[in-house]
């Protein structure tokens, strides 16, 4: 189940490294999501009925000049969170019986601002108000984690790892593909 | 103009309403929210709007099928209907479009070209 540790595979198992600014989901048991985490954050979902888990990284971008909102750009992390849900909803899991563990929102950079703490506040909200349970965190700190999670069973992995091996805070960037364009038909 | 364009957003996710009520809102837009299709029809069977703008992925009805029903009866026929979604796909946008939908906006939306889009297909 999503709460319990994770157990050596005895057939080994196809490792897919999440990056940042991917949401993925699967209910492959030979499969295992991965992924080094510094100020970003990752979101785990599982629906234990479903055996169905998938894993997103993100870290929200400064906002597009003229954006009126908080000080970082909540849009990109509410994408990814709800690309995450639907890819998850498209393995044939059902969003009322998701269940999250969030990891990261470390502040490694003591020179910048805390922006493993905002990350990890945006996280905590967008689960409160989506009413998606979150079963366990381990959010912000000084030091990068690694995350190994198992989507078909949701079991997972962490470790605090070398801040060295964690991807340099870089907030995400809007997509270079020209998104919120509008096609009219 | 003089009246307030008035907009129904459709989108299951708590996040997402209050994102674009946010981004609607500041512009003086009249904006009314429903959580997925039925809840969209139950609300327009007893309210006017300019402008519909709906979610793909939504529980109960989807925009699919939202759009389909809306098409159906003569009194939102000619109703601008904005899809705004994570779907990127080539068949989903184009399956939008035969039933009916007006435009396709695919997020992380841009506040400004969201308004552009409802000024444009609200006159």
């Amino acid at each position: 189940m999503f709460h319990k540790p994770i157990l050596p595979h005895p057939h080994g198992l196809d490792r897919v490294t999440v990056m940042q600014g991917q949401a993925l989901a699967s209910g492959d048991k030979n499969l295992e999501y991965s992924t080094v985490l510094g100020s970003c954050v990752a979101t785990c979902l599982y629906d234990p009925e479903a055996h169905v888990g998938g894993m997103n990284h993100f870290l929200l971008a400064e906002p597009p000049p003229g954006y009126g909102g908080s000080s970082l750009d909540e849009h990109y992390g509410l994408y990814l969170m709800e690309l995450l849900v639907n890819e998850m909803m498209a393995k044939g899991a059902r969003k009322s019986k998701l269940k999250a563990h969030l990891y990261g929102g470390a502040n490694v950079n003591r020179n910048m601002m805390k922006i493993g703490t905002v990350n990890a506040e945006f996280a905590r909200r967008f689960l409160k108000d989506e009413g998606i349970v979150l079963m366990r965190e381990d959010l912000g700190g000084t030091q990068a984690r690694r995350v190994d999670f198992r989507p078909a069973s949701g079991q997972v992995r962490l470790r605090t790892v070398e801040d060295r091996l964690a991807p340099p805070v870089q907030p995400t960037a809007r997509p270079a593909k020209a998104l919120g364009d509008v096609d009219f038909f | 103009m003089t009246t307030t364009t008035r907009i129904l957003t459709v989108d299951d996710s708590p996040s997402m309403r209050a994102l674009l009520n946010h981004a609607l809102t500041s512009q003086g837009f009249d904006v009314s929210q429903a959580e997925d299709g039925i809840a969209a029809l139950d609300w327009l069977a007893l309210n006017e709007v300019d402008v519909v703008i709906t979610d793909i992925n939504m529980p109960r009805l989807d925009g699919f099928g939202l759009i389909e029903r809306l098409r159906e009866g003569s009194r939102h026929r000619d109703r601008p209907i904005l899809v705004l979604t994570t779907e990127s796909s080539e068949e989903k946008k184009a399956r939008a479009r035969a039933a009916g939908a007006t435009g396709w906006i695919v997020k992380p939306f841009d506040p400004a070209k969201l308004v552009a889009a409802v000024r444009r297909v609200s006159h």
